[in-house]
C-alpha cells in the first residue's frame, strides 16, 4: 500500500514549489554551447576566500574526513565572539546563513502567525515561513527601499518576526543607523527584528549601521552574517547568527548540531584571522567595477539600481530571462530578477574586468 | 488541494450495469446541487451512462470504479478511476464513424454520444495502468444587454483584485472593444468570467482610475502546473494603454514570480506597446466566415532560468525545431524516434477542444494506438465537414510516442506553427493545418 500523501504531508509543504538550483556549470556549458562561463550571478567573491582559508582548505587532512567536526562551532564561535566583542553563547552557526532562517522561523513561529519582510528582497525568508505554514507579509519596497512605516503598518498580534536585509538583494540600499534606531524604538521589542547582513562587509557607506553594536540596547534584535559572500566560502555553506543571550538560547532549541562541517569551520576561522587584507582588496576590486559597469550600462541608455553590495541592477528594454539565455550563450551568467518581482532587470555580480568587460561585449551584442 | 477536496464527491462502485441508475443518479444529483441546468446534466448524465455502460460490458467488467464529480463553478467534470490492461476508446474520437447497421459498431456508439453530449474528454494514465477518464460540461450563460460607456482617463491607476461587479464591467468592456479574433470567448459571459475566478483557476486584475472606473484587466490561470496563460491586459482608456498594460502586466508577474510558474504565455495577442516584455512566439492563421484570414501572434516570457532539458523529435520537424529554438534561445536537446518496426496495437484517441464560436478546434492526443494516420485523415474529414476553418494540432515534445504523429501530421497538410515552452510535460509543438503563406 503506498502511503497517501495528502494525508501525510501538510499542504503548505504538498503546495509549495521546490526551489530547482541550476544545473552545474558544465551542464550548463553543454546546454548553451559555450566554452567557458563567467559566473555573475551569485554574488560570488571573484578573489575566493582569503589565503589564510584557502590554506586550511588545500591542507585539510583527509582522514579528518572521517571524524565529527565540533558539533556546535565551538572554536568558530569564540573567534566570532572576539571580533564583534560579545559573548560566544551569543552566537548560532549554522550551514549557511539559509540554515539559520530557518531556526528562527521554527524558533518563533507557530500556525497563525506572519512574518514580515518586503516584496523585492531575499526570497527564503519568503520561503521557510510559507513551507512551515506561516503567514508572509510581504511590503513592496518604496524608491527600491524597505519601507519601515509600512512594515510598521503590517505588525498585528500574530507578528512573531520581521527580516530587514541591510543592506537589501537586490537593490543595494540600507537603512541608515537613524532609520533603524527608530523602527526598532517603534517596534519596541514586541516582535523579533532579524538584520540580515549579508553584504555587511562590502558596504563603505558612512551612515551604515553595524547590528552587532546594536545588541545590548535591543535585546529583540538577531543579525545574520555569512562567510559566503565577502570570504568567499558559499561552496562550504557557513554562516551565523548573532543575538541576546536569551533569544539565542531559545533559537538554540531548534537548532540541528553538526550542520556544520569541520573544513568549513576551520575555513572561517582562518578567514576572520586572515591578515593579507582581503576585504579591503576584494572592496577595490568592487569599486572599480562598479564604476566601468556604472559608465558602460549608463552609455547604453539602460536605467540601474546601483547600492552597496558587490552587484548592481540594470533595467533593460525586453525580457530578462531573454537576455539570461542569450548572455549564456556568451558564456556570461547573470541573474534575471522577474524572481525578484523585478521583471526586464538582471543582477549582475560584480567581478574582475575581464568578466566585466565579456558581460558589457556580449550585453552589447544581445541589445543591438 | 483541500479546497478542491470539499468540491468533490466520489462514490465507490463495482462496474456492473445493473448499478447503470446508482451512477446516473448520482452524477445528475450531483450536477444539480453543483447548479447544473436541466439540459447541461441530462447531457452529463447521457454521457456518464454511455460511459458507464461501456466500461461495465467491456473495459473493467465486474472491477472496482470510482466515479467523482467535481464542482468547478462555471463547469461539472465528472471523472472515472478504472484498471484496463487494454483499452480501446476510439469511439470517443469526436471523428468516430460508426457505422449504426454494423454491430461491432453499436457497441462504441455509446462512447461517440458521451463524446458529443459533452465540452472536454480527457484521457490520463495513471500509476499502476490506473486510467482516469475525465468528461467536462460547462454551463450556459447570458450576454449582457446593455452596451457600458467608456472610462475617462485620469492622473492615477491603481491595480485591485475585482470583486463580481467590477469583473463583470471588466468582461463586458473586453467583449464591447475587442473582437473574437483578439481575445478568448468567455468574455462574452461575464457571469462565466466571475464563476471562473471564483473556482480559483482564473485569476484577474483590473486598473482603476481615480473614479474607480475599470480602464483594464487581465485575466491568467495555470495552463499547466509550469505555466501561467493570460488573457489581455486589455485597455479601454487607448491614450493611457503603455501604463495601464504596463501596470497589470507588472501586477500579474509579481503575484506569479514565486509560485510553481516557469512561465507566462499569451496566445490571445498582446497590445503592441507591451509586446517588448515578451518573446514572439509566432503566429498561428485565424479565419472566420467571409472574413479575411488574419495572424494571431503568441508570446511568451520565462519567469525563471531556463533549466534546458530534452524534446522529441521525428522527420522535417526536427530542423524547424532547431531553427526555433535558436531563435528563442532555449536551451534543448533534441532526441529524434525512429520507427524501428515495433508493433503498436490498438486504436488512437485524441480530444478535442472545440470552440464553435471560433469555428476552431485544437486537437491533443491522448492514446496511441496504430491507426494514427487514419485518425488525423478522419478528423480533418469530419471538422472541415463540419465548417470548422481553424484546426490545430498540439504534441507535447515530452512525450516520445507524440513525435510519431510528426510525419503523418506534416504529410496530412498539418505544419508546425508555434512552440509553446513549458506548456505541457514539456515544449508543445502547435500544427494549424493548411496554413496559407502568412502576412
Amino acid at each position: 500500500m503506498k502511503p497517501n500523501l495528502d494525508i501525510l504531508v501538510p499542504a503548505c509543504v504538498r503546495e509549495f514549489e521546490p526551489y530547482i538550483p541550476s544545473k552545474p556549470d558544465a551542464e550548463l556549458m553543454k546546454l548553451y554551447g559555450c566554452a567557458r562561463l563567467f559566473r555573475l550571478n551569485n554574488n560570488e567573491n571573484p578573489l575566493g576566500p582569503p589565503p589564510a582559508a584557502q590554506k586550511v582548505i588545500r591542507r585539510f587532512p583527509p582522514p579528518k574526513g572521517a571524524v565529527y567536526p565540533s558539533g556546535d562551532s565551538y572554536c568558530l564561535r569564540r573567534e566570532i565572539a572576539a571580533l564583534h566583542n560579545i559573548d560566544t553563547e551569543q552566537i548560532l552557526v549554522g550551514n549557511g546563513a539559509n540554515e539559520v532562517i530557518s531556526f528562527v522561523i521554527k524558533a518563533f513561529c507557530e500556525k497563525g502567525d506572519n512574518i514580515i519582510t518586503a516584496d523585492k528582497t531575499f526570497a527564503v525568508y519568503e520561503w521557510v515561513a510559507t513551507f512551515s505554514g506561516i503567514e508572509a507579509r510581504v511590503i513592496p519596497l518604496i524608491r527600491e527601499g524597505f519601507d519601515d512605516q509600512a512594515m510598521l503598518s503590517a505588525i498585528d498580534d500574530h507578528t512573531k518576526i520581521i527580516f530587514v536585509c541591510n543592506p537589501n538583494n537586490p537593490t543595494g540600499t540600507y537603512w541608515s543607523k537613524q532609520t533603524l534606531t527608530d523602527f526598532l524604538d517603534a517596534v519596541d521589542g514586541k516582535q523579533i527584528v532579524v538584520i540580515d547582513e549579508a553584504y555587511f562587509e562590502f558596504v563603505e557607506a558612512e551612515d551604515f549601521p553595524n547590528g552587532m553594536t546594536l545588541l545590548d540596547q535591543y535585546p529583540n534584535v538577531v543579525v545574520f552574517r555569512t562567510f559566503s559572500k565577502m570570504y568567499g566560502l558559499a561552496g562550504l555553506r557557513i554562516g551565523y547568527l548573532a543575538g541576546d543571550l536569551n533569544i539565542v538560547d531559545m533559537i538554540r532549541r531548534t537548532c540541528v548540531v553538526y550542520s556544520v562541517n569541520g573544513i568549513a569551520q576551520e575555513a572561517a576561522c582562518a578567514a576572520l584571522r586572515d591578515d593579507t587584507n582581503h576585504i579591503q582588496r576584494t572592496r577595490d576590486l568592487i569599486r572599480e567595477s562598479k564604476e566601468f559597469l556604472r559608465a558602460e550600462l549608463s552609455s547604453l541608455g539602460l536605467p540601474l539600481i546601483v547600492g552597496e553590495g558587490n552587484f548592481i541592477i540594470a533595467r533593460l528594454p525586453g525580457s530578462d530571462t531573454l537576455a539570461y539565455r542569450q548572455l549564456m550563450r556568451e558564456g556570461v551568467m547573470i541573474r534575471p530578477m522577474t524572481g525578484f518581482r523585478y521583471p526586464n532587470h538582471i543582477r549582475i555580480t560584480l567581478a574582475q574586468m575581464e568578466a566585466m568587460e565579456a558581460f558589457v561585449g556580449a550585453l552589447k551584442k544581445i541589445l543591438h | 488541494m483541500d479546497a478542491d477536496k470539499m468540491r468533490t464527491l466520489t462514490l465507490g462502485i463495482s462496474a456492473r450495469t445493473t448499478y447503470l441508475p446508482v451512477v446516473t443518479s448520482f452524477v445528475e444529483s450531483a450536477a444539480i446541487v453543483f447548479g447544473m441546468k436541466k439540459d447541461e446534466y441530462l447531457r452529463l448524465g447521457l454521457a456518464t451512462e454511455e460511459i458507464f455502460l461501456y466500461l461495465s460490458n467491456f473495459v473493467c467488467q465486474g472491477k472496482p470504479l470510482e466515479v467523482q464529480c467535481f464542482n468547478g463553478f462555471y463547469y461539472t467534470r465528472v471523472l472515472f478511476r478504472f484498471s484496463a490492461v487494454e483499452l480501446n476508446l476510439s469511439g470517443l474520437n469526436i471523428a468516430s464513424n460508426i457505422a449504426p447497421d454494423r454491430e461491432p459498431d453499436l457497441d462504441a456508439m455509446g462512447l461517440m454520444i458521451a463524446s458529443r453530449s459533452v465540452d472536454h474528454l480527457n484521457i490520463v494514465v495513471e500509476k499502476n495502468n490506473r486510467i482516469c477518464l475525465t468528461i467536462t460540461k460547462e454551463k450556459a450563460y447570458p450576454e449582457p444587454l446593455e452596451v457600458l460607456p467608456l472610462p475617462q482617463s485620469t492622473d492615477k491607476i491603481s491595480t485591485e483584485t475585482p470583486d463580481a461587479e467590477r469583473l463583470k464591467i471588466f468582461a463586458t468592456l473586453t467583449a464591447q472593444s475587442h473582437d473574437l479574433s483578439q481575445r478568448p470567448s468567455f468574455f462574452t459571459y461575464p457571469g462565466k468570467l466571475v464563476d471562473m475566478v471564483a473556482s480559483g483557476e482564473y485569476s484577474a486584475i483590473v486598473a482603476l482610475n481615480q473614479k474607480k472606473e475599470v480602464g483594464g484587466g487581465i485575466v491568467f490561470c495555470y495552463r499547466t502546473e509550469k505555466n501561467v496563460e493570460c488573457f489581455g491586459p486589455y485597455c479601454f482608456a487607448p491614450e493611457q494603454e503603455k501604463i495601464i498594460c504596463e501596470t497589470l502586466l507588472a501586477a500579474c508577474i509579481s503575484s506569479i514570480a514565486r509560485t510553481k510558474a516557469l512561465g507566462l504565455l499569451s496566445l490571445s495577442g498582446l497590445p503592441a506597446s507591451i509586446r517588448s516584455n515578451f518573446e514572439a512566439l509566432g503566429s498561428l492563421r485565424y479565419s472566420e466566415e467571409g472574413k479575411i484570414p488574419v495572424d494571431q501572434f503568441s508570446f511568451y516570457r520565462l519567469l525563471h532560468e531556463d533549466p534546458g532539458f530534452e524534446v522529441w523529435s521525428a522527420g522535417d520537424l526536427t530542423d524547424y525545431l532547431k531553427r526555433e529554438y535558436s531563435r528563442l534561445a532555449l536551451a534543448r536537446e533534441i532526441r529524434t524516434v525512429q520507427n524501428m518496426g515495433e508493433t503498436r496495437s490498438g486504436a488512437s484517441l485524441f480530444a478535442a477542444e472545440v470552440h464553435r464560436d471560433r469555428q476552431a478546434v485544437t486537437l491533443r492526443p491522448l492514446w496511441p494506438g496504430d491507426d494514427f494516420s487514419a485518425n488525423i485523415e478522419r478528423h480533418i474529414r469530419f471538422l472541415r465537414d463540419d465548417h470548422f476553418l481553424n484546426l490545430y494540432f498540439e504534441l507535447d515534445l515530452g512525450i516520445p510516442w507524440h513525435a510519431e504523429l510528426i510525419p503523418l501530421l506534416m504529410a496530412q497538410q498539418f505544419k508546425p506553427g508555434i512552440i509553446l515552452p513549458f506548456a505541457g510535460k514539456s515544449d508543445i509543438v502547435m500544427f494549424e493545418y493548411n496554413n496559407e503563406t502568412k502576412s
